[in-house]
């Protein structure tokens, strides 16, 4: 029998000793990078309404939030994700004319899923929201910003993989596949799934042009390379707009010095439906999943009733704990 | 150099990639050798290492980073469902993933009537009788001889892998549809994709052109 008094719920932990003094020393450094790029502090509430998180908004699956009723019986959820409360917050108090606006967060967040490593269902999360600015070089800040930050945690071999949304998306508008059937091929591509899409699109009608491209899309990551590998299937002027603007953002991060950190991944596609432009992950040695993402979403504000764009970056606090510790580890040994 | 780490599934598909990748010149030292207790094989020359696991532990090694890639049967992914890169179908190994049963069970099958299922699959299962078919099940977990349910009563109908068919015809049950076609699978860590991008490629490069 489990002794309730004594233990924590599965999913969740305490912290303490050497390992909260690590992650709160982790943290402000990481909060020394947000006040040099002079972001401002925000914070959000842990409970929103259920709507905030909607499956129109696109963000984390209904069944893996945690839900409660409220007195009216309003359904509340513990947010999964900061953007869409950053979002709503920003929409709420924030008029158009004050934009554009830099704001910096940190909190925890709770998803109901077993995908996390160690099944942690709360897990700490800092970012930026960058809201107000829908040109390439708001994008650039923000991928500079997190190489920065990843830095400055004390990486020092870690891959920024940039890939843009809507080079699939126009594609697929062109295909004239059903909707589902869109969703399927975006997962094979998300999966990198190398054949699984020429085996899906075997029985569709699909232009060669767009078949060629979806069938390669799995494979379309490496270094720039790989935008000048692209502009063959760039065959609308949705994907054409797409590279132009991740070989706009490339120009600019040359400039920066952090280009050695960063990549290209055309079939990086999120699940977040959120996400409409540029989007990317960052990788590291000594954990599976990526230790930040982020991306532009120009039309989440919109959701809340501000046309805004929009682009911003999370950093999972628990993945980059866990890459660190594996580093000095690593090291150690050596 | 980091090693490349290699988990592979324990048995028949072990053999067969490790004479796969010794046709493209990495060897396991002493893998071969049958009563051999090590868990790990080296080749220092290519920095690769590969261990053997029990196929469903195979996408968690490699989901977890434990392992870079993985060589596992399709049922596997499907069932297990874990974040992974799936990049090369090595074309062995090939079975059909089926609902077997009596011929009796074809109409209750049919019918939309609440039935019982058997399987070691409950995922996959799920998925194909609730998104697929639409039609409501009872799944039953099992961990072996699923032939045996639909015998005893304990289910009408079971989801298993179909290779020959003889085991099924031995205790007079026959194939009554097919879920999907199954083969085995070389999976990737999503971070070591990234991290490794140019010797994971070639690599997987090297194996297609052996196929």
């Amino acid at each position: 029998m489990k002794n309730l008094i004594i233990h924590t719920p599965e999913g969740f932990r305490d912290i303490y000793g050497s390992e909260i003094k690590k992650k709160k020393k982790l943290m402000r450094n990481l909060h020394k990078v947000f006040e040099a790029y002079s972001y401002e502090e925000i914070e959000t509430p842990a409970v929103e309404y259920f709507d905030v998180f909607s499956s129109e908004v696109g963000t984390t699956p209904s069944n893996e939030l945690y839900k409660f009723f409220d007195r009216d019986g309003y359904t509340l959820v513990l947010r999964p994700d900061f953007t869409p409360s950053v979002a709503r917050a920003v929409a709420m108090h924030m008029p158009a004319e004050k934009l554009p606006v830099r704001l910096c967060y940190e909190g925890n967040t709770y998803v109901n899923s077993q995908e996390y490593q160690l099944n942690l269902k709360e897990q700490t999360q800092m970012g930026v929201e960058f809201i107000g600015d829908g040109s390439a070089s708001a994008d650039a800040e923000i991928l500079r910003l997190t190489c920065d930050l990843l830095k400055k945690a004390g990486l020092t071999e870690f891959q920024v993989s940039v890939g843009n949304n809507d080079f699939f998306k126009a594609l697929a508008q062109d295909s004239g596949l059903p909707e589902e059937k869109i969703e399927e091929v975006r997962r094979q591509i998300s999966d990198k799934n190398f054949f699984g899409v020429s085996e899906l699109l075997e029985a569709e009608q699909v232009s060669p042009q767009i078949r060629d491209a979806f069938v390669r899309m799995p494979q379309l990551f490496g270094g720039r390379e790989i935008l000048k590998e692209a502009a063959q299937y760039a065959v609308n002027d949705g994907a054409k707009a797409a590279l132009a603007r991740l070989t706009e953002i490339a120009d600019m991060l040359s400039e920066s010095g952090c280009d050695r950190y960063i990549s290209f991944d055309l079939g990086l596609l999120s699940k977040y439906h959120y996400y409409t432009g540029m989007i990317f992950s960052a990788f590291t040695y000594g954990t599976g999943e990526p230790v930040a993402k982020g991306g532009r979403y120009d039309n989440l504000l919109g959701h809340f009733g501000t046309d805004a764009p929009a682009v911003g970056v999370g950093i999972g606090i628990n993945p980059l704990m866990n890459a660190l510790n594996r580093k000095s580890a690593r090291e150690a040994n050596e | 150099m980091r090693y490349l780490t290699v988990a592979l599934t324990k048995g028949r598909l072990a053999q067969k990639t490790l004479e796969l990748f010794s046709k493209v010149g990495i060897t396991a030292d002493g893998a071969d050798d049958k009563n051999t207790r090590k868990l790990i094989f080296t080749n220092e020359e290519f920095g690769v290492r590969f261990f053997m696991a029990k196929g469903p532990d195979v996408p968690t090694y490699v989901a977890y980073g434990a392992a870079d890639l993985g060589i596992v049967g399709k049922d596997t992914i499907l069932e297990e469902g874990r974040k992974i890169y799936e990049v090369l179908d090595l074309g062995y190994g090939k079975c059909r993933m089926c609902i077997c049963g009596p011929e009796s069970a074809r109409e209750a099958l049919s019918s939309g009537d609440q039935i019982r299922v058997a399987t070691k699959y409950p995922n996959i299962a799920k998925d194909y009788f609730l998104n697929r078919k639409h039609q409501t099940v009872e799944i039953i977990k099992m961990n072996g001889s699923i032939e045996l349910a639909p015998i005893v009563g304990l289910s009408e109908v079971i989801c298993d892998i179909v290779e020959t068919g003889s085991t099924l015809r031995e205790n007079g049950l026959t194939v009554l549809e097919e879920v999907c076609p199954l083969s085995a699978r070389v999976v990737v860590n999503q971070v070591s994709m990234k991290m490794e991008n140019e010797r994971i490629t070639k690599l997987i490069n090297r194996l297609k052109e052996e196929l």
